[in-house]
């Protein structure tokens, strides 16, 4: 179980969309903005967002309780990864 | 082992003659000798007496808005009478809806039956391209556009070779439209007709309700036509079965390019529920719209409940008003049901199976705590009993019926089973055929299951063919390789399912035979199939691996996935 801030996840998931996006011989993205939808951009379609969750899951070591996050903020950078640090800081 | 002792034209014979009578649209009374009793009774009765009972009470919430009974027979008879107003448009007696989870969309979808048609769904959220086969394939002279897939419409107009009427119940002016496309017909929101000028249809034996594209395994989609009549005798057994009312409230999960919407719709309207349809989000993570929306009737694919399960949202105890929940589309794990059974507690649990060419689903399950974990194998839920009317066999490569507790190819016929595909007389006798000794068509699933011991529940065990599913959606691997071949200049290409989840496949990757540029050849299939088509990855070999016939060898080339993934 690891604490991290907002940033550090966002680090992780610049790194995870990069190496999804390599892999599946997408565009190279670009910084992610805070207000970016992974959804809605087409960096990840809506079968990937399991494997993501995942991801974020497996990198910080436990499982996140997603359930308070409004659904409409689940896949927006920004949001996603400041709830999933407040998270593990409540732990 | 049971030897085929009929010419395979004999086989083919009935199939044959269903698939014909698309091909002049005779009317055929086929199926009635296929099936015995039918029903002549519209499909959209069941939504009428409940708007006369329950005007007020709300039929629908999309996009935010709740849509009463009386509001949504209104729009539906006033697109009704505007195609009525336009028979020249109804030659193939199909419309085509183009619209996505909006109140036009349900509308549509109504008024396209109510107009004496059948409704061929487009789906703004697949590639134009695909919309563009479907939409040409079907011969659909009429289109129903809502405000959202609108920007969607000069590409498909493009294509049409023939006059089109399209009605778009959002757009108060269509004079752009008019300038642009001077060949077209088209009637915005004002020129609707009147709803007192709807006239009432004669419903025929055949009567579409609707033509829905499934994966091809020949690189196009096919045409699957279901009848009024299919989808009556399914909902007759539905609404009785879990006792639906004017106080149930349903989930719509689906997209209506997935048959299983039309459960969500028709079922609901049959008694006077409500329908509840999630926005795009909601889809994704749906316990705050099961919970504002009160909703009594689940129904999803099981990958939904997996989803949830990991998200944290199916905590004991937290759906007490659901008191039906049903998963359909794709294998249902055990410990989904288990997870989904302490969520939902007041809740009974069942597991649906049923290809789009048998109408919605045509085996059930209930879900026991008690005895159905040692009913399971390999920890997938069984498929159970067949619906009413409908009846099985279970037989090996040359139709010969297996042993009980042996396995073998599923065959079904009854009531509930479709016409055929859409002006494809060779695809429907193939697949839908008379077994020696027999004299009913059956149609042939494509699914492995064993053959029950006495009382025994039906039990799923994966496909004959290269049919795999990827969440819930209907995947022809043939397809992927056929649009991958034509694209990347290798005839060499297999896509396999990976990584292999508890209920199918979480998606698809494809191995080549030599190099290619991938950028480009992503981008190029990505315009044609649907994004839980697209591979996840391409895989490029010097040599791909074959069996000692020269086939390319799936099995292994499938194994070498495994442990080699990050």
């Amino acid at each position: 179980m690891i604490e991290a801030s907002s940033e550090q996840i966002r680090t992780f998931l610049q790194q995870y969309i990069l190496e999804k996006s390599v892999a599946g011989g997408k565009e190279k993205p670009g910084e992610l903005a805070d207000d970016c939808d992974l959804l809605l951009s087409g960096m990840i379609d809506s079968l990937g967002l399991l494997d993501l969750m995942s991801a974020i899951q497996q990198h910080c070591q436990q499982e996140i309780d997603f359930e308070a996050l409004d659904p409409e903020q689940l896949t927006v950078v920004g949001p996603l990864c400041r709830y999933v640090s407040e998270q593990l800081a409540a732990r | 082992m049971e030897r085929v002792s009929v010419p395979p034209e004999h086989n083919r014979l009935s199939a044959s003659k269903l698939a014909g009578q698309f091909n002049n649209k005779a009317g055929s009374s086929l199926m009635v000798a296929a099936n015995g009793a039918t029903s002549r009774r519209p499909l959209w009765a069941g939504f009428l007496r409940s708007a006369e009972n329950f005007p007020d009470r709300p039929a629908l919430v999309a996009e935010k808005k709740t849509v009463s009974y009386a509001e949504l027979r209104d729009l539906a008879r006033r697109i009704a009478a505007t195609i009525q107003r336009h028979p020249e448009f109804s030659s193939t007696q199909l419309t085509a809806v183009f619209a996505y989870r909006s109140p036009t969309a349900f509308a549509g979808v109504l008024g396209t039956l109510f107009a004496g048609n059948g409704y061929v769904p487009l789906n703004r959220t697949f590639p134009e391209g695909r919309t563009q086969v479907m939409f040409e394939r079907s011969e659909c002279r009429s289109l129903i556009v809502d405000a959202n897939s609108l920007p969607q419409l000069n590409g498909l107009l493009e294509h049409a070779s023939e006059r089109v009427l399209v009605i778009l119940p959002d757009l108060s002016d269509v004079s752009p439209l008019e300038a642009k496309w001077p060949m077209h017909s088209f009637v915005g929101a004002e020129e609707l007709r009147p709803a007192s000028q709807w006239q009432e249809p004669t419903i025929e034996n055949d009567s579409l309700a609707y033509l829905l594209f499934t994966s091809g395994s020949t690189g196009t989609p096919k045409g699957v036509a279901v009848a009024q009549r299919n989808v009556v005798s399914f909902l007759d057994y539905m609404v009785e079965r879990y006792e639906v009312t004017e106080q149930d409230r349903f989930s719509q999960m689906f997209d209506m390019t997935f048959d299983l919407s039309a459960f969500d719709m028709f079922v609901a309207w049959e008694r006077g529920a409500c329908v509840c349809c999630p926005s795009q989000k909601e889809l994704i993570k749906p316990d705050s719209f099961i919970k504002n929306n009160n909703l009594t009737m689940w129904f999803s694919v099981p990958s939904t409940a997996v989803f949830m399960k990991q998200l944290g949202l199916l905590k004991p105890g937290h759906y007490p008003q659901l008191r039906v929940s049903l998963f359909c589309g794709e294998p249902l794990p055990v410990s989904s049901v288990q997870a989904w059974s302490y969520a939902a507690p007041n809740s009974i649990v069942e597991n649906l199976y049923g290809p789009t060419e048998l109408t919605i689903a045509c085996t059930l399950y209930r879900w026991d705590a008690q005895r159905s974990a040692a009913e399971s194998e390999m920890g997938i839920v069984p498929i159970g009993y067949p619906y009413p009317g409908m009846k099985y066999l279970v037989v090996d490569e040359e139709l010969g019926e297996v042993p009980p507790g042996e396995h073998g190819e599923l065959l079904m016929s009854g009531p509930q089973m479709s016409l055929g595909y859409w002006k494809d007389a060779k695809k429907t006798a193939d697949a839908f055929i008379t077994v020696p000794g027999r004299t009913d068509v059956y149609y042939r699933t494509g699914d492995r299951v064993r053959r029950p011991r006495s009382s025994a529940p039906l039990i799923h065990l994966g496909r004959v063919d290269s049919q795999i599913k990827v969440l819930g959606h209907r995947v022809e691997l043939g397809e992927i390789e056929a649009v991958v071949r034509k694209h990347c200049g290798s005839d060499a290409v297999v896509a396999v399912g990976w990584p292999s989840t508890s209920s199918g496949y979480g998606g698809v990757e494809v191995f080549i035979e030599g190099q290619v540029e991938n950028h480009q050849l992503r981008d190029a299939v990505r315009s044609e199939l649907p994004e839980y088509m697209v591979p996840r990855r391409f895989h490029f070999r010097d040599k791909l691996p074959r069996n000692p016939n020269g086939k390319l060898d799936r099995t292994t080339i499938s194994k070498s996935l495994d442990g080699k993934h990050d």
